[in-house]
């Protein structure tokens, strides 16, 4: 059984306040599970904090079965974690070795400033949805279903865009802090949709213009998003934000 | 850093004063709109770079062919005047849009992280490698054109030797010896071929990159677009270096 459980050294980010100075606090944490997920091996390391009378480290979690977008870190340097198409609830303690230092850090972005801790201010990402990544539709009765028809190839597309879960990592892995990988999942999602054919020239427009509002760098084509996406979103959406974009700027009425 | 962008920012802002040009000068200065600029002024100078190649490459044709072709092209007169303030005007808009998206990327990330790896299996060129290097080879490619405007339009390389190109009026009109001499000195030909190098890294990633940035991206041209990025890059790169290294060859013959 010895070889089910690690002992880590937890190099964590502390931070009081949104303006309060930060700094990384090293702590040791033994008799770690290997088959506990990394939240789960940060609410022991909490438990541990507050038996001992100490404050314990914010971060974010809520459905910690990858769906909800909420849990973020940079572990190891890598958002997270080192898995590809797992979010940092997926990742599993028997990802690590024994004895190894594991580095955790807040996303870092200035439109994503530090709440606390490890958790980031995200609400960036709402403004940018408010400016155009919605659809509106008449209230009343349901429509009929297959009343509009769409093709499977675009649906499968609009999905694979729409699987974004707006979690930020995307930005932060990003060397640049750009949010065009989530803009572009947005933007793809609905412009492939009749649903969202009309407002479709605006939904780019106001969403590029928030994007740019809210402070977040610009691509340069790197794909390190997509290596770091936990939903796998390819830059491919990029590619239409970027032709989505020309063609409202050209050919769009207004 | 906000101070910077300011200053970069005023020609758009004179731009913007003439009537009609504000609803453009404003749709290209989002973040998009100011990749789409750089795209579009990398791939013009990739295209300029082509036809200077297809003139360098005359050098091979022998003295007669390539000062021909040199006397041509100056006899252009006000022609090439106008075509060199475009030149120049494209570089200033790409190193301009350059510096200006740096400082907002800078800008964006704040504080730095202890630690940051890639996720990318392949880092390495052409992946996404040479993304990386673009501010570090496009400032060496700037300081190889101004030490090249210095050698062969002005004729006043640092230390070389002109004397077999000058004319009869004591000129250096003689523009195959010309280009030999600066070749020929050891300090310049290091120099010509690192910058190129940093060339070729620049331009395989920029020109693929320029691809996806006016949006083409599908998986079935996804190869070719890449791989005629970094071919086109690295052909040009080779044709440039050739030509320093005939020079190197000559000089020892």
């Amino acid at each position: 059984m010895s070889s089910d459980t690690l002992n880590l050294t937890l190099r964590v980010w502390r931070q009081a306040g949104p303006d309060k100075p930060g700094g990384f606090c090293d702590y040791q944490l033994d008799g770690v599970s290997t088959h506990m997920s990394f939240l789960e091996m940060l609410d022991v390391l909490n438990e541990k904090l507050i038996a001992a009378g100490d404050e314990p480290v914010a971060f974010d979690h809520d459905c910690r079965e990858g769906i909800c977008g909420m849990c973020s870190l940079m572990i190891n340097g890598q958002a997270h974690g080192p898995d590809r198409g797992t979010t940092t609830c997926q990742l599993h303690m028997r990802r690590f070795a024994s004895g190894e230092t594991i580095t955790i850090e807040p996303w870092r972005a200035t439109p994503f400033p530090v709440v606390r801790d490890l958790v980031v201010n995200r609400s960036a990402f709402d403004r940018i949805i408010q400016s155009g990544g919605f659809v509106s539709v008449n209230t009343g009765n349901a429509p009929d279903g297959n009343s509009v028809p769409v093709p499977g190839n675009r649906q499968e597309v609009a999905m694979d865009a729409a699987a974004c879960i707006g979690c930020g990592a995307c930005v932060a892995a990003c060397k640049n802090a750009s949010a065009m990988l989530f803009v572009s999942a947005k933007v793809s999602q609905l412009s492939i949709l009749p649903q969202g054919q009309p407002e479709r020239s605006a939904r780019v427009l106001g969403m590029v213009a928030q994007m740019d509002k809210e402070g977040f760098g610009s691509c340069t084509n790197t794909s390190e998003c997509e290596a770091a996406c936990p939903a796998e979103v390819s830059v491919s959406h990029i590619a239409r934000l970027n032709r989505e974009y020309m063609k409202a700027l050209v050919f769009a009425d207004r | 850093m906000n101070a910077l962008l300011r200053i970069l920012g005023l020609p758009a802002c004179f731009l913007a004063m003439i009537p009609g040009m504000a609803p453009v000068v404003r749709a290209l200065s989002s973040s998009v709109g100011q990749k789409l600029l750089m795209a579009a002024s990398g791939l013009s100078l990739v295209g300029f770079l082509v036809v200077h190649l297809a003139g360098n490459l005359q050098l091979y044709a022998g003295e007669d062919v390539f000062n021909a072709y040199a006397a041509k092209l100056h006899s252009l007169g006000p022609i090439l005047g106008i075509a060199e303030v475009g030149l120049f005007g494209m570089f200033a808009l790409h190193i301009g849009l350059a510096v200006s998206t740096a400082a907002m990327n800078r800008t964006a990330r704040g504080s730095a992280y202890a630690m940051k790896q890639t996720k990318q299996g392949l880092f390495v060129l052409p992946a996404g490698g040479a993304s990386n290097w673009m501010m570090v080879t496009g400032i060496l490619i700037f300081i190889f054109l101004v030490s090249h405007i210095l050698d062969m339009k002005l004729k006043k390389g640092f230390g070389v030797d002109y004397s077999a190109a000058l004319d009869a009026s004591g000129e250096a009109t003689n523009s195959f010896q010309a280009v030999k001499a600066v070749l020929q000195h050891p300090a310049h030909s290091v120099l010509y071929i690192v910058c190129i190098i940093a060339l070729g890294i620049h331009l395989s990633h920029g020109i693929r990159s320029a691809l996806q940035t006016f949006g083409l991206h599908h998986r079935n041209w996804n190869f070719i677009f890449r791989w005629s990025g970094f071919l086109l890059a690295w052909a040009i790169a080779g044709g440039f270096i050739s030509v320093v290294v005939w020079a190197m060859a000559a000089k020892n013959s």
